[in-house]
C-alpha cells in the first residue's frame, strides 16, 4: 500500500486493531472518507491510503465496509435485495452513519 | 417487536466519543486550531485527517459549531493578515506603485514588467496556497460545514474565500494610501496585455493563473456567476484599455494610409484577441472585446479605409488584389451584414470602369467620323473609298468592343467575387444591379449587342470548338440579362438575323439555334416565337425551291434558257420588314424585271399560288442576289469572262445593256425609267458597279464619286479582275453595321409604336380578367407584367389608358381613387 495514489484498494482500520481493505471507489461512497483518502489533499490518509476509524470496533467497520460495498454494487438499481442489519448494531451504524456522512 | 427486544438487546451506543465530556471546548480548539496552523504552513502530512475530523465532530456534537465557525475563520483572517499579506506587499516594489501613478507605460518597461512578474507570482502562489489549504480545512470540518452552512452563514470554504479577497485583495498597498493589491494587480495585468499587444512576448501561463484567481473570487457570498470579482472589476478595465487602444490604433493605422496594411494587422489583431482570451483571459471576454475591436478599429474607419485614396478598395479591384480584398470583405462583414462600404465602392468602380467603357465606345466612332465628314471633300479616290466604309466599320468595331469590354470586366468581378468575396450572395446582387446600371446608361446597348452576336455567328466562331462557342454566347446572354430594353434588343436581333439567314452569312447554323434555345431559357418563350419563326420560313422556302425546280424539270419549256431561282418566302409579320420596306413610306412601283427574270418570276407566281390560294406574294428586290455570266472583249479581240455575283438591282441594271450596243451608253435617268428602281438604291447599286476601284464593270462619265441624273454609263470592257468568280457588293447595304442617326429614329419610333400595342395588350388582358382596378394597381400590374421585355415609360401607359378610354375599352368607374372599369 505504498502506492496508495493510484492505488484500486485502501485499508480501513477499526480501533480494535482489525483492517478492511476495500475498494476505493467503495469507500467513497463515505463523504468523510472520499475527503480523507483524496490523494490530492496532503493529509497522511490521502497520501498512504490507509484511514483509521478511531471510533469504531472491528464488529462495526466490518458493516459499515459491508454496506460500502452493498452500495457500489446496488448502485442506480431497483428492487435490491435489504442488507442484513444486526438489530443490536442498529445504533451504532447510525452513528458511523452519520459520523462518516454516508 | 416485543419479542425481539426481548431476545436482543439493543447495545447502546457508547456515549459519542469516548470520554467526550472529560475534554472542554477550549482543549479541543486548542489540539484544531494548532492542526489548522500546520494545514496553513503546508504541514499537513503530519496530521491525521481522521483525527483533525473527529475533533471537529466532537465540537460540533457539543452544540458549539457556530463558535467553531467563527474561530475557524478568525484564525484564517489572522493568517492571512499577519503571513500572507505581509509577503505579498513585500513583493510590490516601489516601481510599480510608482508606474501606477505614471502615465507614460513605456518608460523603464523592463524594469516595471520585471517586478510586475515577480508580484504575479507571489500572489499567484499565495493564492494557490490559500486555495489548498481552505480546501483541505474545509474537508476536515465537512460535519460543521454540514451544521451551520446553509442557514445563515456561507460554507466554510467560501467565508475564506471572502477572506482572502477582504483582506488580501482589497486593503491598501502602503497605509494611508488609496491604492489597493487589487488595483496593482490589475494594472500589471493590464500592462502585460500591452506589452502583448506591443509586440514583446509575455509569460501568458502567470496571468493566465492570475485571472484565474480574479473568477474564483466573488463579490458576495452566495457566489453568482456575475459577481465574479473577474467580471466586477477586471473586464471593465480591460474592455476600458482596449477601447482606448484600439481607438489610438486605428487612428495609427489609417495615419500610415495604407489599406492593404491596415486591413492585414486588424485581421492580425482580430486572431491575437482571440488567442488571448482563449489562452490568458476568459472565453466570455471574447465576445465582447472582439465586439470592441470590431466597433473602434473596423466600424469607425471601414469607410475611410475603404476610400482610401491609392491604396483604397479601388485600386485592390483595379489590380485584382483578391488577398486583400478578401481581407476587406471579411472585416466588413464582421461589422456589417450588409457589407455596404465595401459594396458601395465596388459598385462605384463598377459603373466607373463601365462609364469609361461606354465612352470609350462613343468617343472612338465619333473622331473618325470626323475626320471622315473632312475628307469628303478631298480627291483622293482611293482614300474617298476606304472613307466611306471606314466610319460604319470602325462603329461596328467599337460596338462588338464595348461588349468584350464588358464581357472582360464582368469576368473580372465574378473572379473577385467568387476568390474574394465568398461567393456572397448579396454582393452577387449589387455588382449586377452595378452592371445593368452602367450597361443601361448606354443606350444602344441592344444594338451593340446583337452586333455582337452578328459578329460573332458571322465570323467570330468559325475555327472554335463547340464549348467554346458556348461558352461565348453564354457571355452575351449575360450581358442580356441586364439590358433592360429587351424588346429593342429583340428588334436588333431580327434585323441582323434576317440579313444573315438571306445572305447566308452564318456560319453555323446549330449555333444560331443554340443561341435562340439560350435566349428562350432567359427571356421566354414569347421572346423567341418570331424569331424561331423565321428560321422556319427559312426551311420551309429549302423545300419549296427544290420543289419548284422539279416542277419546272417536269413542265418546263426546255427552249427557254433555264434561269436557277433560289427563293425564300418570308411571313410578312415575323420579318423585320423595315429593313426591306422603302424609306420614305411612299408607295413603290415594283421594279421592272427584265424579260427573262420576268417569266420566271411568273412562273413561280403562278406555282405558288397554285399551292397556296389566298396568299400574296411581293418581292423583296432589294434583299436577292443574281450570278452573271458577263463576256468583255478586250480591245485585243479576246474575249474574257467572269461570273458576278450581284445583287438584284445591280442585275437588273447589268441586263439593260444586253440590248445596248457596245459603246453606246445609258443616262442615270434613262436607267431609272427603264427599272424604275428607286434613287436610294439605285445610286448605291450604280456606285458599287462604277465607283467601286475593283468592281467596276460599268463606265462613267463623267468620273466622279457621286453618282448625279445627268450621269452617263458605259459597259466596260476592261474590267479585270484576278479571278474568274467576282462578288460585287452593294456599297454600306449588306453587312450588319451599327445604325445612323436617322435609322435610329426610325428604329426608335418604330420601337415605340410597339410598345404601344404591347402596353395596351397588357391593359386590356389586365383589365378584362380584373374588370375593375384603381390606377395604380393597374400601373404596377401593367410594369410587371413588361418588365420582362422592356422597363416602360409611366407616362407611356398613363397615354395608353387615356387612349383606350377614348376607344371605349375602358372607362372611368371612380375618381377617388381613380378606378377604371373594362368595358365589354
Amino acid at each position: 500500500m505504498v502506492e496508495s495514489t493510484q492505488s484500486e484498494f485502501v485499508t480501513i482500520v477499526s480501533n480494535d486493531g482489525f483492517e478492511f481493505i476495500i475498494p476505493r471507489s467503495a469507500a467513497c461512497v463515505s463523504g468523510a472518507l472520499r475527503r480523507s483518502l483524496d490523494p490530492s489533499s496532503k493529509f497522511p490518509e490521502g497520501i498512504s491510503g490507509r484511514c483509521e476509524l478511531g471510533e469504531f470496533s472491528g464488529v462495526v467497520v466490518e458493516k459499515i465496509c459491508e454496506y460500502f460495498c452493498y452500495n457500489e454494487k446496488h448502485k442506480d438499481q431497483v428492487n435490491v435485495p435489504d442488507m442484513d442489519i444486526p438489530p443490536e448494531l442498529c445504533l451504532e451504524l447510525l452513528m458511523a452513519a452519520d459520523f462518516l456522512d454516508t | 417487536m416485543a419479542a425481539m427486544r426481548a431476545r436482543h438487546k439493543i447495545r447502546a451506543p457508547r456515549r459519542g466519543v469516548s470520554n467526550a465530556n472529560t475534554e472542554d471546548f477550549d482543549s479541543i480548539w486548542k489540539v484544531l486550531s494548532s492542526s489548522l496552523t500546520e494545514i496553513n504552513t503546508k504541514n499537513a502530512s503530519t496530521l491525521a485527517f481522521e483525527e483533525i475530523y473527529r475533533h471537529a465532530y466532537k465540537i460540533v456534537l457539543m452544540m458549539r459549531a457556530p463558535d467553531l465557525y467563527e474561530q475557524v475563520k478568525q484564525l484564517e483572517q489572522d493568517w492571512l493578515q499577519n503571513n500572507v499579506r505581509t509577503l505579498i506587499i513585500d513583493s510590490i516594489s516601489s516601481s510599480l506603485v510608482r508606474a501606477q501613478k505614471s502615465t507614460d507605460a513605456q518608460d523603464q518597461s523592463s524594469e516595471r514588467r520585471e517586478a510586475g512578474e515577480k508580484f504575479l507570482t507571489v500572489l499567484k502562489d499565495a493564492w494557490e496556497d490559500h486555495q489548498l489549504g481552505m480546501g483541505m480545512v474545509t474537508d476536515v470540518l465537512m460535519y460543521m460545514d454540514r451544521m451551520v452552512a446553509s442557514r445563515t452563514h456561507p460554507p466554510i470554504y467560501v467565508a475564506c474565500m471572502a477572506l482572502f479577497r477582504d483582506h488580501i485583495l482589497r486593503p491598501p498597498v502602503r497605509a494611508g494610501s488609496a491604492l489597493t493589491v487589487m488595483g496593482v494587480l490589475e494594472s500589471t495585468i493590464l500592462f502585460m496585455i500591452q506589452l502583448e499587444r506591443s509586440g514583446h512576448i509575455i509569460e501568458r501561463p502567470l496571468i493566465r493563473h492570475c485571472i484565474q484567481m480574479l473568477e474564483g473570487l466573488y463579490e458576495t457570498a452566495t457566489e453568482e456567476e456575475s459577481s465574479k470579482l473577474y467580471l466586477t472589476e477586471f473586464e471593465p478595465a480591460f474592455l476600458e484599455t482596449s477601447k482606448e487602444f484600439y481607438q489610438a490604433e486605428g487612428q495609427r493605422l489609417l495615419e500610415m494610409g495604407d489599406a492593404a496594411t491596415f486591413c492585414r494587422l486588424t485581421t492580425q489583431r482580430i486572431t491575437e484577441e482571440e488567442e488571448r482570451c482563449r489562452y490568458m483571459l476568459s472565453a466570455t471576454t471574447e465576445p465582447k472585446v472582439l465586439e470592441l475591436l470590431d466597433e473602434h478599429l473596423i466600424r469607425n474607419n471601414i469607410d475611410e479605409v475603404v476610400n482610401l485614396e491609392g491604396t483604397g478598395v479601388r485600386r485592390m479591384l483595379d489590380h485584382d488584389q483578391l488577398e486583400v480584398l478578401r481581407n476587406v470583405y471579411t472585416l466588413n462583414k464582421r461589422v456589417d451584414k450588409k457589407k455596404q462600404a465595401l459594396t458601395n465602392m465596388v459598385n462605384k468602380r463598377i459603373v466607373e470602369m463601365g462609364k469609361e467603357i461606354n465612352a470609350s465606345s462613343i468617343l472612338l466612332p465619333q473622331a473618325p467620323a470626323s475626320a471622315s465628314s473632312v475628307e469628303k471633300g478631298g480627291e483622293k479616290k482611293p482614300e474617298k473609298e476606304k472613307s466611306k466604309e471606314k466610319p460604319q466599320n470602325q462603329q461596328t468595331v467599337s460596338a462588338i468592343r464595348w461588349v468584350d469590354d464588358i464581357l472582360g470586366l464582368k469576368r473580372k468581378f465574378d473572379n473577385i467575387w467568387e476568390n474574394a468575396f465568398a461567393s456572397d450572395q448579396g454582393m452577387q446582387g449589387s455588382i449586377g444591379a452595378s452592371f445593368a446600371n452602367f450597361i443601361n446608361m448606354n443606350s444602344r446597348n441592344s444594338e451593340y449587342l446583337s452586333l455582337f452576336f452578328d459578329e460573332n455567328l458571322k465570323k467570330g466562331i468559325k475555327g472554335k470548338t463547340e464549348s467554346e462557342v458556348d461558352v461565348l454566347l453564354d457571355n452575351g446572354i449575360t450581358l442580356l440579362r441586364y439590358i433592360k430594353d429587351k424588346d429593342l434588343f429583340e428588334t436588333y436581333y431580327k434585323k441582323h438575323l434576317s440579313r444573315r439567314l438571306l445572305m447566308k452569312r452564318s456560319v453555323s447554323m446549330d449555333a444560331e439555334r443554340q443561341m435562340i434555345s439560350k435566349m428562350k431559357l432567359e427571356v421566354g418563350n414569347q421572346f423567341t416565337q418570331r424569331i424561331e419563326s423565321m428560321f422556319k420560313d427559312m426551311t420551309i422556302s429549302e423545300d419549296l425551291t427544290t420543289s419548284y425546280k422539279e416542277h419546272i424539270a417536269r413542265n418546263g419549256d426546255p427552249d427557254q434558257k433555264p434561269v436557277d431561282l433560289e427563293i425564300n418566302v418570308l411571313t410578312s409579320t415575323m420579318w423585320p420588314m423595315e429593313i426591306m420596306a422603302s424609306k420614305d413610306g411612299t408607295v413603290q412601283l415594283p421594279c421592272i424585271f427584265p424579260r427573262e427574270v420576268d417569266t420566271l418570276k411568273q412562273s413561280f407566281e403562278r406555282f405558288y399560288l397554285d399551292k397556296h390560294s389566298g396568299r400574296k406574294l411581293s418581292w423583296q428586290a432589294s434583299m436577292g442576289t443574281g450570278d452573271l455570266r458577263a463576256t468583255f472583249v478586250r480591245p485585243n479581240g479576246k474575249a474574257q469572262r467572269y461570273e458576278l455575283n450581284v445583287s438584284t438591282y445591280a442585275m437588273v441594271i447589268l441586263l439593260l445593256f444586253n440590248d445596248v450596243p457596245d459603246g453606246e451608253a445609258l443616262t442615270y435617268d434613262e436607267i431609272k425609267s427603264r427599272t424604275r428602281i428607286q434613287d436610294h438604291d439605285l445610286i448605291r447599286n450604280l456606285q458599287s458597279l462604277a465607283v467601286a476601284p475593283k468592281t467596276r464593270v460599268l463606265k462613267k462619265d463623267p468620273m466622279s464619286k457621286d453618282v448625279k441624273p445627268t450621269d452617263r454609263f458605259l459597259f466596260n470592257h476592261e474590267f479585270h479582275s484576278p479571278f474568274v468568280k467576282v462578288r460585287i457588293g452593294v456599297v454600306s447595304g449588306g453587312a450588319n453595321k451599327v445604325e445612323n442617326q436617322d435609322q435610329r429614329k426610325v428604329t426608335e419610333k418604330k420601337m415605340n409604336d410597339e410598345r404601344n400595342g404591347t402596353i395596351e395588350a397588357a391593359i386590356v388582358r389586365i383589365m378584362k380578367q380584373r374588370k375593375t382596378l384603381t390606377h395604380s394597381q393597374l400601373m404596377t400590374e401593367t410594369l410587371s407584367q413588361l418588365s420582362a421585355r422592356f422597363v416602360p415609360d409611366v407616362n407611356m401607359i398613363k397615354r395608353r389608358i387615356e387612349s383606350l378610354i377614348d376607344r371605349e375599352y375602358l372607362e372611368r368607374v371612380s375618381e377617388d381613387p381613380p378606378t377604371y372599369g373594362y368595358v365589354a
